[in-house]
């Protein structure tokens, strides 16, 4: 009698386990994530000056003229690779007159003063990388060549970068 | 005792197909990855991309159903408790009983969704969505919590 106890015990046993393993839950848990990038922001802080030109005299702003290039200030995530995409004018208008510029050049920094400055040829696809700070500096240099004939006026053009991650 | 063996020996016949199942595991094997982002650019994963969508890996009982539900969070949390918004489609989420992401049936991962799992005891879940960062989202990293929970149908 005693050992029919423990077996009628023992099939309550079995039985009961093998209802626990019928009815599984369980779960996990995974992570999503983002990093979300500082916008970039672009700002043309200086312009590009010849001043003074005369008919038939052609002249160049050196890209290392830090009085008289092109530059433009850019911020945005730290460390991030960038391209940069130029529109360059190739010639400067006053009314209907036109005055030809060619010979781009460009320097990019991670200072305003062009110490440790990359030249490069400004064009459709040029990579830059911000630094650390989320910072880029960017000049541009260039040459007018007037004819001798030049009329005389004030002559502009505008030249566009475009920044992208 | 002849009837006690006899009893004794029923009940293990019964029991013994069921200690043999296998116990149901779920598993967490990639996280869902949204990248870089900018402020103001939804950011889309789908269910179906190698690399960034979230993978669960399940095992459990040969061939058995089971019901799948997701616990899903509406934002992700960024710095100082900057949120960015979360979307789940209704299909951004895959079963795979073969357990490869090429060959997912697609279902609703805000709705209970049964499934089987394969002659093998294994199947596994994709999951895609989209981030929604706002045109001033806080710059840096966010994070969020997906869980799915598995229950092997009796």
């Amino acid at each position: 009698m005693r050992n029919t106890t423990r077996l009628t015990l023992a099939v309550a046993a079995l039985v009961v386990t093998g209802t626990v393993a019928q009815a599984q839950t369980n779960n996990a848990s995974i992570t999503a994530t983002a990093t979300v990038l500082t916008p970039i922001n672009v700002n043309g802080a200086q312009q590009l000056s010849f001043g003074n030109v005369f008919p038939g005299v052609n002249k160049s702003v050196a890209v290392a003229d830090l009085t008289n290039a092109g530059r433009f200030d850019v911020t945005g995530q730290a460390n991030a690779p960038v391209t940069l995409s130029f529109t360059l004018p190739v010639t400067l208008s006053s009314g209907s007159n036109t005055l030809p510029i060619d010979s781009y050049a460009g320097v990019r920094a991670d200072n305003n003063l062009e110490t440790g400055g990359i030249g490069f040829v400004p064009g459709a696809s040029n990579a830059a990388t911000l630094s650390a700070a989320g910072l880029l500096y960017i000049w541009v240099g260039a040459r007018v060549t007037p004819a001798t004939n030049q009329a005389q006026g004030t002559y502009t053009g505008t030249i566009t970068m475009t920044v992208v991650y | 005792m002849k009837r006690v063996s006899v009893a004794l020996i029923g009940a293990l016949l019964l029991a013994v197909p069921l200690h043999a199942q296998r116990p149901l595991t779920v598993t967490g094997v990639r996280g869902l990855t949204f990248g870089a982002v900018l402020p103001g650019v939804p950011r889309i994963i789908l269910r179906t991309d190698p690399a960034n969508s979230g993978e669960f890996d399940i095992r459990g009982p040969n061939n058995s159903q089971m019901l799948l539900s997701f616990v899903l969070p509406v934002a992700m949390t960024g710095p100082s408790g900057a949120l960015m918004p979360l979307s789940f489609g209704a299909g951004d989420a895959g079963y795979s009983r073969s357990q490869s992401i090429g060959s997912q049936v697609g279902f609703d991962p805000k709705q209970p969704f049964t499934a089987t799992l394969s002659n093998n005891g294994r199947g596994a879940v994709f999951v895609g969505g989209t981030a929604n960062p706002t045109t001033n989202q806080r710059a840096g990293a966010y994070t969020a919590t997906l869980t799915l929970n598995v229950t092997v149908l009796p």
